[in-house]
């Protein structure tokens, strides 16, 4: 009987954490955004509702792609239960405070303490595009994060990525590999 | 034993615990004697069970990030929780955490969390005390204790401990409320000896219902709305207009002050930074009733007004951009105005397609803060403004 109940928690596991392996070199993301990788990374492929991958595992670091959100459409949905305000939803005229501030909402939905360190004029994807760093106190474990995004708007879609790891020892270890991925993305033809 | 296995045999020995002392409804009243202190219980028996769970939050407590660091304030709360608790006083160990919602709670071993949207929404010493003498009354009458005597399973023992702990105590209201809110006779209880402590320390009592209704207000934005699921004090400790009327009339004509003006002192350096965390709550309905509130008692201060006017215009709904740069207007004819205010106004203008008044709040924003984290971009947007 303990072997069954081992066997189905085993499965049940490998349900919720499913992973392929991402290879070095050029990968297409959501097939509209083109990153170059430096090294290997692993892709959940389920149970995320925005393209994730990660080196060390979903609860060290994250990496997100978000991929041509339109006009009046949510960056993610809201958390279940979440009443709070601040909306989610992307619009094309919306500028780069504005834009943060959906990404700012979107990782304090669990109570998280989020700082906005920088926001600053960057290239990204070919558009003017900002650059956004950030520190986050995981509410769940108290855990201080470092976060960074890329982001741009281009043809009225909006392009983020953001990377968040703690602060000490994985957030160094990946910020440059990040921003060479980051500064090099690019939009397929 | 490690926290599982505790955890485990905490709860195959509930209904031990059920035989833990408690006082009667029945010795509440002016006459009232505090108990004397509590012994550490026997670190073999069931109570010392609990009590090693509870030390190991509170490690968790003392090395938290959400810790306000702030020897001061700190200093300042102890005191006030000295003064209600008497002879209590060296078990009463408070941790002012920064977390933007309401609530208090004390642990049976001594423990008591502040958060600081409670630190935020008192008005003076009096109200803290209000607060921090119903959890003392709490743990004085060992309610905690009494409750576990009907916890059933591990889960809702482990459930138990999210208030008096740090992880998970944002995410539970809901299930704290159903499983573990105060009883009626509990919170009545509670009151009272809140009351007498408020009382007997100089306090005024008739602050006690104003922390109620000041509460009860914020909560108005939700007309309908299950309180529980809006604050973790209501999720805990029920709240109704009829529990507030009870408090005036126990607190009868009152007496003794408020003491606002120790308690400003005390706290008030801090609220700029509560107030940024309130801003992030996202709550925005919520905050402006609160700040509301705080500008009709200090209509002086231009910090209220900025950020009275960034709930309104981070809603962005009906007139709450008129009324948001009448604000920032307002703060930035007053001295000592926060820079952000004239950022404020160029993100408004910027929208508006005003590009003269936009320039001219950005950059009257980056002269007071060149080096502020936002600044290039905030250059960029100069830049798309044209001269």
């Amino acid at each position: 009987m303990r072997r069954i109940w081992v066997a189905l928690f085993a499965i049940l596991v490998a349900g919720c954490a499913a992973m392929a392996k991402v290879e070095s070199g050029q990968q297409v993301v959501s097939d509209r955004l083109v990153v170059d990788l430096d090294g290997p990374w692993n892709r959940f492929t389920r149970g995320v509702e925005v393209p994730t991958w990660t080196v060390e595992g979903f609860t060290v670091d994250r990496l997100q792609f978000f991929v041509g959100i339109q006009d009046g459409q949510p960056i993610a949905q809201r958390a279940k239960g979440a009443k709070e305000q601040r909306p989610l939803t992307f619009h094309t005229s919306m500028k780069a405070h504005e834009i943060v501030a959906l990404f700012e909402g979107l990782y304090t939905q669990d109570g998280s303490t989020f700082t906005l360190d920088r926001v600053e004029p960057v290239t990204f994807v070919g558009e003017a595009g900002f650059k956004y760093s950030y520190t986050l106190i995981r509410r769940g474990d108290d855990v201080k994060l470092s976060g960074v995004g890329y982001g741009a708007v281009h043809g009225g879609e909006l392009f983020v990525i953001n990377y968040s790891a703690p602060r000490l020892g994985f957030f160094p270890r990946y910020q440059q590999q990040i921003e060479k991925m980051a500064l090099g993305a690019h939009l397929n033809a | 034993m490690n926290r599982r296995v505790a955890l485990r045999w905490a709860c195959a020995h509930c209904a031990l615990l059920a035989s833990l002392p408690g006082r009667s409804l029945a010795e509440v009243g002016e006459n009232w004697a505090a108990p004397p202190r509590f012994a550490p219980p026997d670190p073999a028996s069931d109570e010392g069970g609990l009590w090693s769970m509870l030390e190991h939050e509170e490690k968790r407590l003392r090395r938290s990030l959400l810790l306000l660091r702030d020897p001061g304030l700190h200093d300042y709360l102890q005191n006030v929780a000295c003064k209600l608790g008497g002879e209590h006083c060296p078990d009463i160990r408070i941790y002012p955490i920064r977390t933007p919602w309401f609530n208090a709670s004390m642990a049976p071993n001594g423990s008591m969390q502040v958060w600081s949207g409670l630190l935020l929404r008192v008005d003076n010493e009096a109200q803290l005390a209000a607060v921090l003498g119903h959890e003392m009354g709490h743990y004085m009458q060992r309610h905690t204790l009494a409750r576990l005597k009907d916890v059933r399973s591990r889960s809702a023992f482990a459930t138990l401990l999210m208030p008096l702990g740090l992880g998970g105590a944002l995410v539970s209201w809901a299930v704290m409320a159903s499983q573990f809110s105060f009883s009626r006779d509990q919170e009545r209880e509670a009151d009272q000896i809140g009351l007498i402590l408020m009382k007997r320390a100089g306090y005024d009592p008739r602050e006690a219902p104003q922390v109620w209704s000041n509460l009860l207000e914020e909560a108005s934005v939700h007309p309908g709305a299950n309180l529980s699921k809006i604050s973790p004090m209501f999720a805990t400790h029920p709240a109704s207009a009829e529990r507030r009327e009870t408090l005036t009339r126990l607190a009868g004509t009152g007496g003794g002050e408020a003491f606002q003006a120790e308690y400003l002192t005390h706290v008030g350096p801090l609220q700029r930074d509560l107030l940024e965390d309130e801003i992030k709550r996202g709550e925005f309905d919520e905050s402006i009733v609160l700040l509301n509130r705080l500008t009709k008692r200090s209509p002086e201060r231009p910090d209220l007004l900025y950020y009275r006017a960034e709930a309104r215009r981070l809603r962005g709904q009906k007139d709450d951009v008129e009324l948001a740069l009448a604000d920032l207007n307002a703060a930035s004819a007053m001295p000592e105005a926060p820079a952000e205010a004239q950022r404020s106004i160029g993100f408004i203008q910027q929208a508006r397609g005003d590009k003269a008044a936009a320039r001219e709040a950005f950059t009257k924003y980056l002269q007071a803060r060149p080096d502020a984290g936002d600044a290039t971009m905030i250059q960029s947007y100069l830049q798309e403004l044209g001269s």
